[in-house]
């Protein structure tokens, strides 16, 4: 599968929309957003935040009140211009899959390869089978398959047109988690392969952070944060920010001068000048806390009041003398505490300060 | 993009409202106060509603408790129970009343009404019920199951709130029905609205009081329309489930299936059974039978004719109306669902005469010419229509046209390849159920079918007219046989898509 | 594209409305073969209110006698008077023929009907026709009491029908209160005795335990089973059930009122021709018709009834002479106020 889509022409440029329904509260205050030609971008919020109602006006099924949508340089939603869905070249994938019922795998693929012989339409239909992996499965219904598959073959459907921006709507909620995270790699293997622009809205920061190639996070209609995985995970915005997409201890801090911050852990150091800030919060991730024996120097002393064993790693939680609320330490490998012991805690590497 | 034809279906459902209006006023709104405002009137309003909310409580009972059985059990029979099922709505209402007021002349009156009403109209409900149960997701059931829940309370925890909405929109149509029937209630003495309207044309040949009462009908069904929207709630458009459900297993019955068994049968014998007897004993004990099977014949062929373009045009008109109170939540879409419904509880004669009114004024070549009759079995039956293809579209998840419209389709374009293929079972049902009643429709197709032109149902009229019933009961057979061909057809179609 | 899509569907639908049209063409040659009737040509078109089964051999000869194409279009009498109102100055109705003389009377208070001439008047007596001229009745049926002789001898039937209501009737009488020819007789009963003896009357048929039935053949059969002693009837459907069954095989016999009692009533079947149709002449022919000695013997024969016209006398076995009869006077014009008699009905809850 060559890369025919991916030129600049599939830039998707959203910007300044807002939107209410009725007299009620805006769902969107303004949410801008740029997604560049081939970049696979996740749309993170909590439900509610707008993420829906922004992917809606996006795929042109519903109006903003104010703001534009630009697709690779055309303008298909602004003032005045409102251009139907059926003509933005917008591939959608919904929550679980929508396929329609009384079509074939194969038809449905095809639902979109308007315009071409029957020969090419075939011939894309199950070039696009195979790139989602189901080869061999255009004669069944959709009710004969499972859920995954029934998700894939949404997903072929989507590509199958060639649109300049697929997108992809919690497509991968009704899927049990063992599944999820295979057709969630596969969908991005095949978005790769088509080099279409897409958008992924989801709620699942692990989603976002583990398939996009840049996330927004969205709250209260607004983009809070637009970043690569890494930087969003690393460097927050701000503390809400840093809860959303992952687990986040908050200390209070005050700055020593000499780039550090005495806090309830012991002192922490700061990964950028305070800038005159002399109080706020350290925002530190529960990997960069180590259990360490009581009697360590430099360690604060606590006890473990829970411990949660996944496997790769584990979560402990501590109670820290001098601070309210426990923290939460990531230890990888054996668990050498237990619930009610004593231990020490220290933090390893820089942390922020947020006002 | 609907609107337009929309808009067409609703101004032809309000047609007769327009008649009523000005027959209403024709002698000063104060004339037409004093007969609405009448004690009688309020009298009469009491007798019509408590026979409506018996009839509408016992077709429910009997339609959901027959459509349970023959979707989700393992009912021996299911599918013959089925169709044995639908068949009483072929029956007219005046055939069940009088086959048995001559089997029990002590029932007639409230009783009586109420019990040939019920047996006629509980399809209304059973059919849209059976629809639903067939597209619901088993898996709620299953888990209710396992929550150590037995059958019968899962059908009425689980099961039973999500017909409602099927259920409601049954239940409005027998009550409208019951409204709007004559044959029945004159028949068993009990006085309704309807009685009352009647009883104004034959005794006064007085038109104002029989459009004044007509106008509290159609409040009354305006109604009885807002309030089964509110019962509908949210519930009849979250009802967007998967288009690909499991078929469920079967319930099964267990010491049950006796008792089952014989709630069939005792339904099948008395709405079914009963008057075909009845129809088999003027046949043997009466000499007026003539078999004039040349006659049957073509008397049923025009029948047919009429009916299925009865029946094709309501379900045209009633798609777009349809589809829009399917998808649309506003007031808009509101009013125009209950304009379908507003004149769906008038009494035939009032809507034919409207329908004279009309032609008479302003289409005077087609006046008493087939199209004007078809368009009469359209503006009486169009709720029916569209209250299936309402359903049916509702089965079909919105989700599903934006998923077209992204894929390059136009609305229209959708509306062809979507929503209509896949509504297109409910749609049909609707057309089988519209082509059912306007093949026994009597007071429209007698004021309005082309002079010298029968239907099974004018002819029926005229037999029992003249006391020969013996010569009526091919035709009321006739009728039923032929009724039962399209619901047949209807549940091995069914059968075969899920 | 939306201007497109609806054009499309606008399209849609004029191909919905053409489908009845095509309807109408395949199903008119299995119809009986009605074509624009009343264009103005020469058919004449008949609004009856009498059933099909009773009169269309008799229509059938009487498009031989007129000369011109004649259309019957059948129906309930009353609905098809509302119809003629309905159609107003365009009906397509040359002559009305109803079931009783309300339905008549009342398209003659809206000036519908046409004055007819003094020789078609004249044929039949001035207690059955209409008080302007317009209508005249063609056949008359008379009230009578059917009675089982196993349960009642001749000897104790009432001379009167205001006597059912005493105590020896008791639970003894059948009546179908819903049956126009009823109604109309308790209308004759409160011209000829006034409200308040009629409506202690229905109050005593009910506390006596009257029995109702849905018409009058099940009245009659009633009587005949023994399940009532008396009952409340029209004279021909005694002699349709002789002359179906043979004298021997029916128990019940008739009993006419004497002394122009109110329960002696006579009502009649009548016709009119309507105003400004360009039918006005087939008509005429076709009324002519109906009152000639063929179509009145007809009547006598078939149906039972009494002739109306002037000096044709029915043949029937065992029917008193017409002039025998001693029924009450009264203007049948009158006997419009039908809907003052089914209110008092409604207050007795007879109906």
């Amino acid at each position: 599968m060559s890369d025919d889509m991916s030129d600049d022409m599939n830039e998707l440029h959203v910007e300044g929309l807002t939107k209410s329904y009725g007299a009620g509260e805006p769902v969107l205050r303004g949410l801008g957003l740029t997604v560049p030609a081939g970049a696979l971008a996740a749309v993170l919020g909590p439900s509610g935040c707008g993420k829906t109602t922004m992917l809606r006006i996006v795929a042109g099924f519903l109006r903003a009140d104010t703001g534009t949508v630009r697709l690779g340089g055309r303008l298909v939603s602004g003032p005045g211009v409102h251009l139907p869905p059926e003509r933005r070249r917008i591939g959608i994938v919904p929550q679980e899959g929508a396929l329609f019922p009384h079509l074939s795998v194969a038809r449905n693929v095809a639902f979109g390869l308007t315009g071409v012989d029957r020969g090419e339409r075939r011939r894309r239909t199950g070039e696009l089978l195979e790139l989602v992996g189901l080869a061999g499965y255009g004669d069944r219904m959709p009710h004969e398959l499972s859920g995954g598959q029934q998700q894939r073959v949404a997903l072929a459907r989507a590509l199958a047109p060639r649109p300049q921006l697929v997108l992809l709507d919690e497509p991968f909620n009704a899927l049990d988690s063992a599944l999820r995270a295979g057709v969630r790699s596969d969908v991005r293997a095949a978005l790769r392969a088509t080099g279409a622009t897409a958008l992924l809205v989801t709620h699942d920061q692990q989603e976002a952070l583990s398939t996009a190639d840049l996330v927004a996070v969205v709250r209260d209609g607004e983009v809070a944060q637009c970043d690569t995985p890494q930087n969003l995970y690393r460097r927050p915005a701000d503390p809400w920010v840093a809860g959303f997409v992952g687990e986040a201890v908050l200390l209070p801090g005050t700055v020593d001068g000499n780039g550090t911050a005495l806090t309830a852990l012991g002192p922490v150091s700061l990964t950028a000048p305070s800038n005159g800030l002399r109080t706020g919060t350290i925002l530190l991730r529960p990997e960069q806390l180590r259990l360490t024996a009581t009697d360590t120097d430099g360690a604060v002393r606590g006890t473990v009041t829970d411990v949660r064993y996944y496997g790769h790693d584990a979560m402990v939680t501590v109670t820290v003398e001098g601070h309210d609320t426990p923290v939460d330490i990531r230890i990888a490998g054996p668990v050498p505490v237990g619930p009610g012991e004593r231990t020490g805690v220290r933090v390893m590497g820089e942390a922020a300060l947020h006002p | 993009m609907l609107l337009v034809p929309a808009c067409v279906a609703a101004l032809f459902a309000l047609l007769p409202l327009g008649y009523l209006a000005v027959r209403a006023l024709e002698r000063g709104p104060a004339y037409a106060w004093d007969i609405v405002s009448d004690e009688r009137t309020r009298d009469l309003l009491a007798r019509s509603l408590g026979l409506t909310a018996v009839v509408v409580t016992a077709s429910l009972l009997l339609g959901v408790s027959l459509a349970w059985l023959t979707v989700r059990t393992a009912l021996p029979g299911a599918r013959a129970w089925a169709i044995l099922a639908t068949l009483p709505l072929a029956v007219p209402s005046y055939v069940t009343a009088f086959a048995w007021l001559s089997a029990a002349p002590g029932l007639a009156g409230f009783g009586g009404a109420a019990l040939a009403m019920t047996l006629v109209s509980f399809p209304y409900v059973l059919l849209p019920v059976t629809a639903a149960l067939r597209g619901l997701d088993p898996a709620q059931e299953e888990a209710a199951r396992s929550l150590g829940h037995g059958s019968l309370r899962t059908f009425v925890r689980v099961t039973l709130p999500q017909l409602r909405p099927a259920a409601g929109g049954g239940a409005l149509l027998v009550a409208l029905y019951t409204l709007s029937d004559f044959g029945a209630v004159s028949l068993m003495r009990y006085d309704t609205f309807t009685r009352a309207i009647h009883t104004s044309y034959r005794a006064s040949f007085d038109r104002t009081p029989a459009a004044a009462l007509s106008v509290v009908l159609v409040v009354m069904t305006i109604a009885l329309v807002a309030a089964e929207a509110r019962t509908r709630g949210r519930a009849g458009h979250a009802r967007t489930g998967k288009g690909t459900a499991r078929p469920a297993v079967p319930v099964a019955l267990g010491r049950w299936r006796t008792p089952a068994l014989l709630w069939c049968a005792a339904v099948a014998a008395v709405a079914v059974v009963f008057p075909l007897a009845v129809l088999g004993y003027w046949l043997a004990v009466g000499n007026s039978a003539t078999w004039d099977l040349g006659g049957l014949a073509r008397t049923a062929w025009a029948t047919l004719g009429v009916a299925a373009a009865g029946a094709g045009l309501t379900t045209l008109l009633a798609l777009p109306v349809g589809v829009i109170a399917a998808r649309h939540r506003g007031r808009g879409a509101r009013l125009l669902e209950q304009a379908a419904y507003a004149g769906h509880a008038l009494p035939g004669i009032t809507v034919a005469l409207a329908l004279v009114f009309f032609a008479v004024r302003y289409a005077y070549p087609l006046y008493q010419q087939i199209p004007l009759l078809i368009c009469a079995y359209a503006v009486l039956f169009l709720p029916v229509a569209v209250a299936a293809t309402r359903a049916a579209v509702l089965q079909a998840p919105p989700v599903l046209d934006d998923v077209a419209r992204s894929l390059g389709r136009r609305p229209w374009q959708v509306l062809r390849e979507i929503t209509v293929p896949l509504a297109a079972p409910g749609v049909a049902a609707g057309a089988a159920l519209t082509f059912v009643v306007c093949m026994k429709e009597l007071p429209a197709t007698l004021l309005l079918r082309p002079t010298g032109m029968d239907t099974l149902a004018t002819r029926l009229w005229t037999e029992t007219g003249a006391g020969s019933f013996a010569a009526a009961a091919p035709y009321a057979a006739a009728l039923i046989l032929l009724a039962a061909v399209p619901s047949y057809l209807l549940g091995k179609h069914r059968s075969r898509t899920t | 594209m939306r201007r497109t899509s609806a054009r499309r569907l606008t399209a849609l639908a004029a191909a919905g409305l053409l489908l009845p049209t095509l309807a109408a063409c395949g199903s008119d040659d299995s119809g009986a073969g009605a074509k624009n009737a009343g264009n103005g040509d020469s058919t004449l078109v008949i609004y009856s209110g009498r059933n099909e089964k009773l009169v269309q051999p008799l229509l059938d000869e009487l498009e031989k006698a007129v000369g011109s194409k004649v259309e019957v279009r059948y129906g309930d009498s009353a609905e098809l008077a509302a119809q003629i109102l309905e159609e107003g100055g365009r009906t397509k109705a040359g002559l009305f023929f109803s079931q009783d003389a309300g339905a008549l009377g009342a398209l003659s208070k809206e000036g519908m009907l046409q004055k007819l001439p003094a020789a078609t008047l004249d044929k039949v007596d001035k207690a059955y026709r209409g008080s302007d001229g317009d209508w005249v009745g063609l056949s008359g049926r008379v009230r009578v009491l059917a009675y089982n002789p196993d349960k009642v001898r001749e000897g104790e039937l009432p001379d009167s029908v205001l006597d059912v209501v005493k105590p020896e009737w008791k639970d003894k009488v059948g009546y179908a209160p819903t049956n126009a020819s009823f109604q109309a007789f308790v209308t004759g009963m409160r011209v000829l005795e006034g409200d308040d003896t009629t409506r202690t009357w229905l109050k005593g048929l009910k506390t006596n335990g009257a029995k109702a039935y849905a018409n009058n053949l099940a009245t009659l059969d009633a009587v005949e089973s023994g399940e009532v002693s008396l009952g409340l009837i029209n004279h021909y459907y005694w002699y349709e059930r002789v002359a179906e069954k043979g004298q021997d095989k029916v128990a019940a016999k008739l009993h006419f009122l004497p002394g122009k009692d109110p329960g002696a009533l006579i009502n009649v079947a009548g016709a009119g021709v309507l105003k400004d149709t360009g039918q006005s002449e087939a008509a005429q022919k076709a009324l002519d018709f109906l009152l000639s000695k063929r179509a009145q013997t007809y009547f006598a024969d078939e149906t039972k009834e009494y002739p109306l016209a002037a000096g044709v006398t029915s043949s029937v076995k065992d029917l008193p002479p017409f002039e025998s009869l001693e029924s009450p006077d009264i203007d049948l014009g009158k006997l419009e106020s039908l809907q003052q008699t089914l209110t008092m009905l409604q207050e007795q809850g007879l109906v």
